[in-house]
C-alpha cells in the first residue's frame, strides 16, 4: 500500500576528520503517495543521503521521517517495507537470477510455490525469464538492471527507492529502461523516489521533482513548473539543457520606463516589481530554445564560436558584445559559422528577473504585466 | 626503455623480445626443478625402497628399482608416528578453525564499523606479523606454565593461532574492503538481519577470502616446529614435526623411515594444494598479493 513520505525538519551531518559536514539541511517536505518523485541536484547535494534516510541506512541527526501517520525515525531498514535498487545494483554473485529476485520473499517466509510464481511474473514482466537460471555475471548491464528492479519489484513495497540505477548504462538503454522504471510505477502501488543527477531524467520521469542544493531544498514543484517558474538562478540554470543564459544587468529609469539595461538590450520592466530596485544589479535569465532570430521584441547581438548539430535543430555556443557566454538554440542556424555576428531576438514574456542573491524577482509574464490576468 | 618494457616502442625488435622471454621462462623453470622437484624426488626414491636397495655397494642408488613399504612398518610397528600424526591434525585443524573464525569476525569488524582504536588496532595487527615465533615461544611458555597448560591441545592451539592470526586478520580485512557493502544493504532493506546477512550474503561472498586464510593457518600450523618443541614436552603430546626430527637421534631409526614420515608429513598440504588452489590464487589475488 503506497503511503506518503513525510519529512519534518530533517537534518543529516557527517563528521569527518574533526569538521561537520551537513549533508542535508532541515528537510520539510511531503512526497504525496503513490506519487513518483524524483530527487535532483548536481553531485554532493545531499540526494542520495536523503534517500537512504528514506529506507533506513542513515539516521537523521535530528528532525523526524514518517511514512503516512507511522514515524519511521528509529526504524531500522528491516522494519520499513521499502525496496531499494543500488546504483552498484547489488546483485548477489553467488545466487541464481532467481534466487537474487525471490531473496526478499524468503526472508520474508514466504512458500516456495508463491515465490517461483511472484518471481515468474516479475521476469516476465521484466523480460528476463530466459536469464531466470542464469548467474548474475552471465548477464549484460541492462539486464543486470533488469534484474535489480526485479527484486525491488517482485516484494510489492510501500516505497520504491531508485538510487541512480541508470548512470552506468549507455544512452539506449537508459531510455529503454526509463520506460520500464515508469511502467512498472504504473503496476505498483508504491511511492516512488528515484534519484538522478540527470536532469532530463528527472523531467521527463516524474510527477514531482526535488531540486536540492547543498542539502537544502530548493524547489519542490512539477517538472513543468520548474521549467516554467524557477524559484531562482540555480534552478534555472540547472533545468533544461543547454542551461538557461543567465545576463547581468542593471534595473535604470529612462524617461519616464524603466529598463533592465543589459549586454546591448534593454528589457521594459514594470513600475510596480522595480520602482524601488533602481540602481539594483538583476540577472535576467532567458532560454535558449526562446532566442533565435526574429524571435521578440528584445534584440541580442551573439557572435558565434561553435555550433552543434541536435537532429534538427543547431546549437550556437557564442558570447555577447561584452564577452558573455550565451547559447541560442534553432532549427535555423544550419548556415552558422564559428565568428558569424548573429542578432537573436527573445519575447520578454519567456525571460526570468533574478536579483542579486539568485532569487526570482519575477518571471516573463509579470515583466509584461500579464500577472494580473494570470491571478484571476 | 628496458627489455621486455612495452612491447612496441622498444629498440628490442619484438620477435627478439618474444624469444628473450620464452628462454628466460625456461631457465627459472629448470632453476625451480632443481631445487624444489629433486629433493622431493629424492625422499620419495628413499622412502619407497628398502634401504638395503638404497645404500647397496656404499653409494646412493637414486633410480627406484623396486617398491617396498617397509620403511613405513617400522615407522608405524617402532615408533609413535601415528599418535604425532594425530596430534598434529587436531593441533592444525583446530588452530585453523580458529585463526580463521578470528580473521572473519575481525576483518568484518574493521570495514563494517567506526570504532576508537581502530586504526591503532589495524597497525597493531601488522605489527604483531613481524615477530618470529621465536620472539614469543618464550613468553608463551611462561604464560602456559603459570596456567598449568603445558602439554595440552589447548596451548599448542593458541600459540600456533598467536603466529598465524595475524596474517589471516589483515588478509580478511583487505578481502571484505572488497565486498560491496551496497550488498549487505539490499539485504537488510529487504528485511534480512544483520546476522542473517552474515549468513546468506557475507560469507559466501567472502569465501575466497576466508579460504585462502584457511589454508594459510594450516600451512603455519602444519609446519610449526617451534612452538610444538616449546609448549610440548611430553614424548605422547609431540606433533609429527617435532617426532620427525628426534628420530635422527634414535640408532633404531634410518635414513629410510626418516624419509618416510617426511612423504607423510607432506600429504596433508599436497591434498589441500590439489583440492583448493583455485580459491588460493583467488584469495591472494586481492590487496595486490600476487
Amino acid at each position: 500500500m503506497a503511503r506518503p513520505i513525510h519529512f519534518d525538519n530533517v537534518r543529516k551531518e557527517f563528521q569527518a576528520a574533526g569538521t561537520v559536514h551537513v549533508a542535508v539541511d532541515d528537510l520539510t517536505l511531503t512526497i504525496p503517495e503513490g506519487s513518483f518523485t524524483t530527487l535532483v541536484g548536481p553531485s554532493g547535494c545531499g540526494k542520495t543521503t536523503t534517500l537512504r534516510m528514506i529506507a533506513g541506512l542513515e539516521t537523521p541527526t535530528s528532525g523526524r521521517l514518517a511514512f503516512g501517520d507511522e514515524d519511521v525515525t528509529e526504524q531500522t531498514p528491516q522494519e520499513r517495507n521499502c525496496a531499494m535498487v543500488f546504483q552498484s545494483i547489488a546483485l548477489y554473485p553467488h545466487m541464481t537470477v532467481r534466487e537474487n529476485i525471490g531473496y526478499g520473499l524468503k526472508v520474508q517466509g514466504v512458500p516456495k510455490d508463491e515465490r517461483n510464481r511472484r518471481i515468474d511474473d516479475a521476469g516476465e514482466t521484466l523480460q528476463i525469464t530466459e536469464q531466470l537460471e542464469k548467474m548474475p555475471a552471465e548477464l549484460s548491464g541492462g539486464q543486470q538492471q533488469r534484474v535489480a528492479l526485479g527484486s525491488a519489484f517482485v516484494q510489492d513495497p510501500d516505497v520504491l527507492l531508485l538510487d541512480e540505477p541508470m548512470s552506468d548504462l549507455d544512452a539506449k538503454l537508459k531510455a529503454e529502461l526509463r520506460v520500464e522504471v515508469q511502467r512498472l510505477h504504473q503496476e505498483l502501488d508504491a511511492t516512488v523516489v528515484y534519484v538522478t543527477h540527470d536532469q532530463t531524467e528527472a523531467m521527463t520521469m516524474s510527477d514531482q521533482v526535488i531540486l536540492l542544493n547543498e542539502g537544502r531544498l530548493e524547489q519542490f514543484a512539477p517538472p513543468g513548473e520548474l521549467f516554467d517558474d524557477p524559484v531562482s538562478a540555480y534552478v534555472a540554470e540547472f533545468i533544461g539543457t543547454p542551461s538557461t543564459n543567465l545576463l547581468p544587468a542593471t534595473v535604470e529609469r529612462r524617461e519616464d520606463a524603466l529598463v533592465l539595461a543589459s549586454d546591448g538590450f534593454d528589457v521594459p520592466a514594470p513600475e510596480s516589481e522595480f520602482a524601488d530596485r533602481v540602481g539594483d544589479a538583476v540577472t535576467v535569465g532567458i532560454r535558449p530554445q526562446y532566442l533565435s532570430p526574429n524571435g521578440g521584441t528584445v534584440e541580442v547581438v551573439v557572435t558565434a564560436e561553435v555550433v552543434e548539430q541536435l537532429g534538427t535543430e543547431f546549437v550556437v555556443h557564442g558570447y555577447t558584445p561584452s564577452g558573455h557566454a550565451i547559447d541560442a538554440v534553432s532549427t535555423t542556424f544550419g548556415s552558422v559559422q564559428s565568428g558569424d555576428e548573429l542578432r537573436v531576438g527573445f519575447d520578454p514574456a519567456d525571460a526570468f528577473v533574478f536579483d542579486a542573491d539568485g532569487q526570482t524577482i519575477c518571471h516573463g509574464d509579470e515583466l509584461t504585466g500579464e500577472t494580473v490576468s494570470r491571478a484571476d | 626503455m628496458a627489455i621486455g618494457e612495452g612491447a612496441a616502442g622498444s629498440i628490442v625488435p619484438q620477435s627478439v623480445q618474444k624469444r628473450v622471454k620464452r628462454i628466460s621462462l625456461i631457465v627459472v623453470a629448470l632453476l625451480v626443478a632443481v631445487f624444489v622437484t629433486v629433493p622431493v624426488y629424492v625422499m620419495v626414491a628413499i622412502a619407497l625402497q628398502s634401504p638395503t636397495a638404497v645404500f647397496a655397494g656404499g653409494d646412493v642408488n637414486l633410480l627406484i628399482k623396486e617398491f617396498t613399504l617397509r620403511n613405513f612398518r617400522v615407522l608405524f610397528d617402532d615408533t609413535n608416528t601415528v599418535r604425532y600424526f594425530t596430534n598434529s591434525l587436531i593441533v592444525t585443524a583446530s588452530s585453523t578453525l580458529l585463526s580463521t573464525s578470528l580473521a572473519v569476525a575481525a576483518g568484518y569488524g574493521l570495514t563494517r564499523f567506526e570504532f576508537t582504536g581502530k586504526t591503532i588496532a589495524a597497525r597493531a595487527v601488522l605489527f604483531a606479523y613481524m615477530f618470529s615465533p621465536i620472539v614469543l615461544a618464550i613468553p608463551l611458555y611462561v604464560i602456559f606454565f603459570s596456567l598449568d597448560l603445558l602439554n595440552s591441545y589447548f596451548a599448542l592451539t593458541m600459540a600456533l593461532t598467536a603466529i598465524s592470526a595475524p596474517f589471516t586478520i589483515w588478509l580478511m580485512w583487505q578481502y571484505f574492503q572488497t565486498v560491496p557493502i551496497s550488498l549487505e544493504e539490499s539485504a537488510w532493506v529487504r528485511g534480512a538481519s544483520r546476522t542473517r546477512t552474515l549468513w546468506d550474503v557475507v560469507l559466501p561472498v567472502a569465501r575466497p577470502g576466508y579460504i585462502s586464510a584457511a589454508i594459510f593457518s594450516f600451512a603455519v600450523a602444519w609446519n610449526d616446529f617451534t612452538m610444538a618443541r616449546v609448549v610440548m614436552s611430553q614424548d605422547e603430546m609431540y606433533t609429527i614435526t617435532v617426532g620427525a626430527s628426534l628420530f635422527l637421534d634414535r640408532v633404531s631409526i634410518g635414513w629410510g623411515e626418516t624419509m618416510a614420515v617426511s612423504l607423510l608429513i607432506c600429504i596433508p598440504p599436497f591434498i589441500i594444494a590439489v583440492f583448493l588452489q583455485n580459491y588460493l590464487l583467488q584469495g591472494f589475488n586481492v590487496g595486490g598479493l600476487e
